[in-house]
């Protein structure tokens, strides 16, 4: 059925190499969603899943077949492009039956198919008419549709909403959710948004440069990222990064220096660490909060109100360093405020300045998930 | 410094547009607003006037006057008589039962080109475009190349074949060396005709390989990534979304080359040594300018005649034309 396994996958265009080494298990009916900056080699490697690209070397299975070798339309995928690529000249009904027309279906497997994806998606009324007269949100569907008639094995979804605009972009990111949900198969997903990953997958493949970065739940990357460009990739706005130092190890683990006599206990691996190591320490904006004592002093510059919440733009009193605060509801603190803030317990991220990796956790045994890279 | 220069360029041409301005407001405080572009449009139409409306208001005036004058005014009105002696034929399928038998020959032997000559150079340009729109080593070349006649003067078109198909002529010494028997193609009535429609397409191919390709090119890639993912063959892609999409492009060329075709003259009256042999590839031009010119004769009002009655089939294929270029913007 719908496993896919990639090994030691690598492509190159000519002098080109936009993928590396990838190693990648998709199960059965995952949603699995490729993310990263544009150039990362998302879409590349969606692509050669499809055999729309071919590889320079490593191994392609779909359903335990290698499938490397195979064309497109033996691979039992169906891919929804990112303009749609709806045949222009022909009407919804025609453009959801040509693939099945070309494998050589019953016309009544075909008319019954074809009713059922409408019905799914809506789109009956529209059946006759030619893709033209459609607004990108319905064609958006004739072209999920002409996925669906296929009844593939897998799915393949190259950023698919990339063309609708904000609002519809939500609603359809839903849909398509749903979409999984009622027929279980396999799903691959390309953005470049981060929310969309964070919302629609089981599992996310975050790649930079070609390489992958971390593959695990949106939670599991959010929480756990395993470096900084993981951890500044996910989560909006963007997690803080400060200087620091490891103050001290002691019984109850180590402790962080982050400035201004502000030592605060963490829970990176006593053992990973020395006294006195200089580290980056990440906090996202909604995992600080304001104390009374023991925090670091913080000069608020400006302030975005957004009703439900507030993010207060400033920088730290000692090091300049800019932070963003996150806080709900209504606060309005006027600029050249100072406030003393710290991170909540656990939410404290550390980074190995110059490795840039996440450096061990005391509770890295709990962690559910496989962590890949290099 | 590129900064500078450019800097100074426009300040001149500010400067220019200043000056433009005064008389431009002049004007239009002057004639009033609308009128204006008019004054623009003034240069362009008086030259379009001389030389192509007067023209043919002119030839009009010659197909319904007889006589040997040239002046028009010197020539005696005959009405509709130029066209009547065009037309009067027992059997149109007959030349020789027609009084103007020439005229009749013309039109069925332009018929006859111009139904080969669209097919064959349709055909062979869209399989040239299909093959040059892969990617492949050398395509600027080939492109380059298969244009390149179209570049050349029909005259030079019509020399450098006779010289390759005479009697003494190049493809007559190959077959010397290779021990065949030579042939005189010009001579034949089939060979000859055979070969005014096979240089008309080496001629002309170029040019209509060009705008298919143009057309070819602007299929987007994804139809056929998505057409490759639905299983379609090569056959059925060609058939099914290449043509198709390419429908408004060959339509184009079809009515182009209608109209080209109909006009055919220069080149194959150098080939075949002024429409030889016999009358066999003598074409409608090349009637008009032999009653014209071709004599002293000078049968201006039958010339004229003839030419306005191709003018309105010309006229109705390109109304037919850019009723189908205007179609084809709105899809």
């Amino acid at each position: 059925m719908g496993e896919l396994k990639l090994s030691s996958l690598n492509k190159a265009f000519g002098a080109v190499h936009v993928l590396h080494d990838i190693d990648l298990s998709v199960k059965d009916g995952e949603f699995v969603v490729f993310v990263g900056p544009s150039g990362c080699g998302k879409s590349t490697l969606l692509r050669i899943i499809a055999g729309l690209e071919d590889v320079t070397s490593g191994r392609i299975e779909i359903g335990g077949r290698d499938v490397g070798q195979l064309s497109p339309a033996e691979r039992k995928i169906a891919m929804v492009f990112q303009s749609y690529a709806l045949y222009p000249h022909m009407s919804v009904r025609k453009n959801l039956a040509f693939g099945l027309e070309n494998l050589k279906f019953k016309r009544s497997e075909i008319d019954a198919r074809i009713a059922e994806a409408a019905r799914m998606l809506a789109i009956e009324p529209y059946l006759d008419r030619k893709p033209r007269q459609l607004s990108g949100g319905q064609r958006q569907r004739v072209a999920i549709g002409r996925a669906i008639v296929r009844e593939p094995d897998i799915f393949l979804f190259d950023e698919p909403l990339s063309n609708l605009d904000a609002a519809l972009r939500v609603q359809t990111r839903a849909e398509i959710t749903r979409l999984h949900q009622q027929i279980k198969t396999t799903m691959i997903y390309v953005t470049h948004d981060q929310v969309e990953a964070m919302t629609m997958a089981d599992k996310i493949v975050i790649l930079r440069a070609g390489r992958v970065e971390q593959v695990g739940s949106p939670l599991e990357l959010f929480d756990y990222p395993r470096n900084l460009f993981v951890a500044g990739f996910l989560g909006s706005p963007r997690m803080n990064i400060v200087r620091a130092s490891i103050a001290g190890i002691g019984p109850e683990g180590a402790s962080i220096d982050l400035g201004h006599g502000a030592v605060l206990p963490c829970d990176v691996d006593p053992a990973a660490v020395r006294p006195g190591q200089r580290v980056l320490a990440g906090i996202r904006p909604a995992h600080f909060q304001r104390v009374e004592e023991g925090g670091v002093p913080f000069v608020v510059q400006y302030y975005e109100s957004l009703g439900t919440e507030t993010y207060v733009y400033g920088a730290l009193a000692e090091t300049q360093e800019p932070i963003i605060v996150h806080e709900t509801g209504h606060f309005a603190p006027p600029s050249g405020t100072r406030l003393a803030i710290a991170p909540m317990p656990g939410r404290l991220h550390v980074f190995d300045p110059d490795s840039e990796l996440a450096i061990a956790r005391r509770d890295a045994g709990q962690r559910r998930g496989a962590v890949h890279g290099n | 410094m590129a900064i500078k220069a450019s800097a100074v360029l426009e300040r001149l041409v500010e400067g220019v547009m200043s000056l433009v301005e005064i008389p431009i407001n002049a004007l239009e405080r002057l004639m009033g607003r609308k009128r204006v572009p008019y004054l623009f449009l003034a240069p362009n139409l008086v030259l379009f006037g001389i030389f192509t409306f007067l023209p043919i208001a002119i030839s009009v005036g010659y197909a319904v006057t007889g006589g040997t004058n040239l002046f028009v005014t010197d020539r005696p009105f005959v009405g509709l008589d130029n066209f009547r002696q065009l037309l009067s034929c027992q059997d149109y399928s007959r030349p020789g039962t027609c009084q103007e038998s020439l005229f009749w020959t013309a039109i069925w032997n332009t018929f006859w080109f111009v139904g080969f000559n669209v097919v064959a150079t349709l055909l062979v340009a869209l399989v040239t475009a299909l093959i040059l729109n892969r990617a492949m080593v050398g395509r600027g070349f080939f492109r380059a190349m298969f244009f390149y006649p179209v570049l050349l003067s029909p005259v030079v078109i019509g020399l450098i074949w006779k010289w390759f198909l005479d009697r003494n002529g190049l493809l007559n010494a190959f077959f010397e060396m290779m021990g065949v028997p030579p042939h005189v193609f010009l001579l034949e009535v089939g060979w000859a005709r055979f070969f005014v429609v096979l240089v008309s397409v080496w001629f002309h191919m170029g040019f209509y390989t060009l705008i298919l390709l143009a057309g070819l090119q602007a299929i987007p890639k994804d139809l056929y990534e998505a057409a490759a993912i639905d299983a379609a063959s090569r056959r059925r892609t060609l058939f099914a979304i290449t043509l198709p999409l390419l429908g408004p492009n060959l339509l184009v060329v079809l009515i182009l080359l209608m109209i080209r075709s109909v006009q055919i003259f220069d080149e194959a009256w150098v080939l075949t040594n002024g429409g030889g042999p016999g009358t066999a590839n003598s074409f409608i031009v090349q009637y008009i300018y032999q009653m014209a010119f071709g004599s002293d004769l000078r049968l201006l009002g039958l010339a004229s005649a003839a030419s306005v009655l191709m003018g309105v089939v010309l006229l109705a294929l390109t109304l037919v034309q850019l009723r189908l270029a205007r179609k084809t913007e709105e899809i």
